[in-house]
């Protein structure tokens, strides 16, 4: 029991993050129907730039560890965004009248130019995050001893999520933005700036992307050129468990993900961990043909 | 339709590019290595190191008088591009190529450099196979897999350990090893407690390490690289496991310890082949003078250093022999070159083109994150 | 306006079939591999083009039949050409089975369990399944295939080997394409809704496009395997299957001349761009998106189909 409830946390610790890179997917999914592929780079991206900055600036020595961070991920998550908007720009606007397919070729040529971007300005040896920025210490919950670090990065993705789900549903943006996630022609009829919406979709989703970035450089130390490939991958299959578009579901979806990945490699195989967790999500849209929660998109797809 | 004629005639003026290139002067020599993909680093700094080399060599005088031209081409750690690359090399009248390092991708090359009687000199796949099928211009500077298993076999042996547990991660060399170690300990009726495979890449194995200490292994093999080796002592620290690791070459990187963490590394042991750092050879301190000064760091991974090693046995065998011959220059690295001063120790070949003698050692990463060689 | 096409793509084939004997083996090898992803790509684009469904794990079909190739050539010497149309069986039936539960799945919802798919089938490749695949060290030592006795060894001896493939290729499918099959396949690719009301059943066809884009890229992975006599899982990743959405996309959905240039242009490029080394794929990436924002519909889209009433189509051989 002991092993499953170690096994448990394990599992949602990596799924907060999952969850984190879901909610950028799931967002701009919803307004544009858009699979973001590049999104995986924008969070390595976001990986790279927390190490920039952190090592350029020496913020450690003004600041506590929790100034640090929040510094931190409000310039990350700035930066990246503006990353994101200039991608919307370039890559996808000219694109968006055109075959939704069309775009994801875009996408992937972007991936592929961010990725060797980071490889060429970074070089591909692995960059380390230093080892000194969060205490090491854990906390006792209900006799578990659980890492502070592990606690912060749930804590932050489920901000991230009730903030997300909050600005949507209350501000007059978040409205606009549901607006144009129905129905963008309609939405230009009633008055909304559909392009201003994506631009500002496009600077959240990035952002979110970004800050996971830099989550996963504080937290596991080691970032790679090529990691936004694999979380990507996690991240979307995440998104789709939970039902794309739907931002309760990306943050169920990564959580959940993360928990299968790891009751699979506890109790199955570790080898075939990933494949496990593939078979999980084909059954369940088997079952399920729009996901756990359901996909919040309007349109005919 | 005028796009497809632009894209014929630029592929005409690639063409002409590529035959247009003189032939007379400089000893070609070819670099096949991964410098795009997963695995660009080991790739890049191949480059680096072999360039290196040569900008030394033909400072003094280059081999018998005239001029080395490294010719590289990316085979992006795949089979597929790395036939295309050695295609490419193969027309370019080079006498040698160096490299690779993955196995598969070696393998996919192989062929169609024998065909072509184009030297090939292997610097990080271990796979037994590639020197067992006979070929006459195969040769390589790392050591292969068995022999490699062999020294962990014996090191996991006289460290008397009840029960230890294998990892690897599924690449074909540490799979390769973790197999070769594995078979040795069973004969020997050693107690696995658990040998599985981690997915390379992905930042948290606390999943995998939870599961390990349930099984309670003295000691943990693991065959894998640099990089996960790096994460799973950082991980297995911040789970309070204190059990000791020990790693095979592919853990041979001082980005292991950047990662892990000095307390996390410290007592961690590995078996490698020296890199030129704690080797006394006067070449081996020429070259890591040269390579401070050129690119103001220390070499990463003990691959590509064997890449520059297998240079420097073509350059020598080419010097040696005056010719470019390959069935000479082969002839006399089977035959005649005997502890040649390589950068990772002593170098000869057998008669299969593989490297002989005896070539591991065993690290262990003090307090200081330093990796001191054991007696 | 008169019609020029017929006129270029003549003189593209007869400048393809002269290639070999003025290219160096390089560049001819080069041009393989241009035909092998352009008869995968082809294969795919009866799926994504012609259907419309969004999938991106063809490399799982193309790997099984590579792997069911290698796997009976090595342990019982059967030649490799052989085999060509048991790899395709294999994975046609093997895409029969998969489909059927997960064809009725919309847009991207297919498009992430076809890459499940790929993933599953490359880590139980990795995993030894069933102890016949090698593992990560793949299968190695598969022969030449024999064509009338000839030994295809050469890259130029391949050259004619799968572009002679790619030809027949081509020919079947633009049959295809224009049968009842083919037109049934772009009705309900426009409005599966409308189709189904029409009275086309959209599962049976969709179903039938899946295996038949299945059945030849496991003749693809025949010739890829005979090609490289030794196979790896590595071959057969995520990025394969990438690689042929992306020529399907790039060159034009549902449109042969598109689908080959595509090939030429996602498998070509990063060769021509070797000069830039380290960073090849970079410019690649750059170029792929300058092409879909100049070209948003693909290089070279289908022409819309005409009907001339004198000719009567003699109803094709659909069902």
């Amino acid at each position: 029991m002991d092993l499953f409830l170690q096994q448990l946390t394990n599992g949602l610790a990596v799924g907060s993050i999952y969850a984190l890179i879901a909610l950028g997917y799931t967002m701009v999914y919803g307004v544009l129907k858009l699979i973001n592929f590049a999104h995986g780079d924008l969070f390595a991206i976001g990986a790279y730039l927390g190490l920039t900055l952190l090592t350029t600036f020496g913020l450690s020595q003004y600041l506590g560890p929790m100034g640090v961070v929040i510094v931190l991920a409000v310039m990350v998550m700035g930066l990246v965004a503006v990353v994101g908007a200039v991608l919307e720009r370039v890559a996808y606007r000219p694109l968006r009248q055109a075959h939704r397919l069309s775009a994801v070729v875009s996408a992937m040529g972007a991936s592929i130019f961010f990725q060797n971007a980071l490889m060429l300005v970074y070089g591909a040896r692995y960059k380390v995050y230093p080892h000194d920025i969060l205490p090491k210490n854990a906390v006792s919950i209900m006799g578990f001893e659980i890492p502070l670090v592990r606690l912060l990065v749930l804590l932050t993705s489920v901000l991230m999520m009730v903030a997300l789900y909050l600005f949507i549903q209350k501000t007059r943006i978040g409205t606009a933005i549901r607006a144009a996630a129905i129905d963008q022609r309609a939405a230009k009829l009633m008055g909304i700036n559909v392009d201003r919406v994506i631009m500002i979709v496009f600077l959240i989703g990035p952002a979110l992307g970004g800050v996971a970035g830099l989550m996963v450089g504080l937290y596991y130390g080691q970032i790679n050129f090529t990691m936004g490939w694999m979380y990507g991958l996690k991240a979307f299959t995440a998104a789709i468990l939970g039902g794309i578009g739907n931002i309760p579901g990306a943050m169920v979806g990564g959580l959940l993900l993360g928990v299968i990945e790891a009751m699979g490699a506890a109790y199955i195989s570790i080898a075939w961990k990933d494949a496990i967790t593939f078979m999980v999500l084909i059954a369940i849209l088997i079952v399920r043909p729009t996901g756990l929660l359901g996909e919040r998109v309007a349109d005919k797809v | 339709m005028k796009k497809m004629s632009v894209f014929m005639l630029v592929l005409m003026i690639g063409l002409l590019g590529a035959g247009s290139a003189l032939a007379d002067d400089p000893v070609r020599i070819g670099l096949m290595a991964p410098l795009t993909g997963a695995w660009a680093s080991e790739g890049q700094d191949m480059k680096q190191i072999v360039e290196l080399l040569a900008e030394s060599l033909n400072a003094a005088g280059g081999i018998n008088g005239r001029k080395v031209q490294v010719i590289t081409a990316d085979d992006g750690g795949d089979p597929r591009t790395a036939a295309l690359a050695a295609q490419r090399l193969s027309t370019q009248k080079i006498v040698a190529v160096i490299g690779t390092y993955g196995s598969a991708v070696t393998e996919a090359s192989q062929g169609i450099y024998d065909e072509m009687d184009i030297i090939q000199v292997a610097n990080g796949s271990t796979a037994i196979r590639l020197s067992e099928k006979g070929l006459k211009h195969f040769l390589r500077t790392c050591p292969r897999d068995d022999e490699q298993g062999l020294v962990a076999y014996q090191t996991l042996k006289d460290g008397g350990y009840k029960s230890i547990g294998i990892l690897h991660d599924n690449s074909s060399y540490a799979k390769g090893l973790a197999d070769e170690a594995k078979t040795l300990l069973d004969k020997d009726g050693a107690n696995i407690v658990f040998f599985e495979a981690l997915t390379p890449k992905q930042n948290d194995y606390t999943a995998i390490l939870t599961r390990m200490r349930a099984s309670n292994p003295d000691v943990v093999f693991f065959t894998g690289y640099y990089g996960e080796a790096g994460l799973l002592l950082r991980q297995k620290m911040e789970m309070n496991w204190p059990v000791p690791f020990i790693g095979g070459d592919a853990t041979n990187n001082p980005d292991l310890v950047k990662i892990a963490g000095n307390a996390a590394a410290k007592g961690f042991r590995f078996l490698s082949p020296p890199v030129p750092q704690d080797l006394d050879t006067p070449e081996a301190k020429a070259f890591m003078e040269s390579y401070r000064g050129k690119y103001n760091g220390e070499p990463g991974s003990v691959w590509a250093v064997l890449a520059g090693d297998g240079f420097r046995v073509v350059a020598k065998a080419i010097e040696a022999t005056g010719s470019e011959d390959p069935g000479k220059i082969v002839a006399y690295l089977k035959n005649e070159l005997k502890d040649f001063p390589g950068l990772t120790g002593p170098i000869s070949f057998d008669a299969k083109g593989d490297r002989v003698g005896d070539l591991y050692r065993l690290y262990e990463v003090d307090a200081g994150g330093k990796f001191v060689l054991l007696p | 306006m008169k019609d020029v096409r017929p006129v270029i793509y003549a003189v593209f084939c007869g400048a393809l079939l002269l290639a070999p004997f003025f290219l160096n083996a390089y560049w001819v090898d080069v041009l393989n591999n241009v035909g092998l992803y352009a008869i995968l790509g082809l294969s795919l684009n009866i799926i994504l083009g012609h259907a419309g469904l969004f999938h991106m794990g063809h490399a799982a079909f193309y790997a099984m039949g590579a792997y069911t190739t290698a796997i009976i050539n090595t342990s019982y010497q059967i030649p490799v050409l052989w085999l060509m149309p048991l790899s395709g069986l294999v994975a046609g039936v093997a895409a029969l089975v998969i489909a059927r539960p997960i064809i009725h799945l919309r847009g991207d919802y297919l498009l992430i369990v076809t890459i499940g798919l790929v993933e599953i089938v490359r880590i139980a490749l990795i995993n030894n399944v069933f102890g016949i695949t090698g593992g990560s060290n793949g299968i190695f030592g598969i022969s030449r295939p024999e064509l009338f006795g000839f030994r295809i060894r050469r890259p130029e001896h391949f050259f004619f080997l799968i572009w002679g493939f790619a030809a027949i290729t081509v020919f079947l499918f633009h049959r295809l394409e224009n049968s009842r099959f083919g037109r049934a396949l772009n009705y309900l690719r426009e409005d599966d809704v409308a189709a189904e009301g029409s009275g086309i059943n959209t599962a049976h066809y969709k179903l039938i496009a899946f295996v038949v884009g299945a059945v030849w890229a496991g003749m693809a992975g025949n010739i890829f395997a005979a090609k490289m006599t030794i196979i790896a899982p590595e071959s057969f990743n995520f990025w394969e299957s990438v690689i042929m959405f992306m020529i399907v996309l790039l060159g034009g959905r549902g449109s042969i001349p598109g689908v080959i240039l595509g090939a030429f242009l996602i498998v070509g490029l990063p060769e021509l761009f070797r000069q830039f080394a380290t960073a090849r794929m970079l410019v690649f990436g750059a170029i792929m998106v300058a092409m879909m924002i100049f070209r948003t519909e693909g290089i070279l889209p289908p022409r819309p189909r005409r009907y001339p009433a004198a000719v009567a189509d003699g109803g094709g051989d659909g069902p």
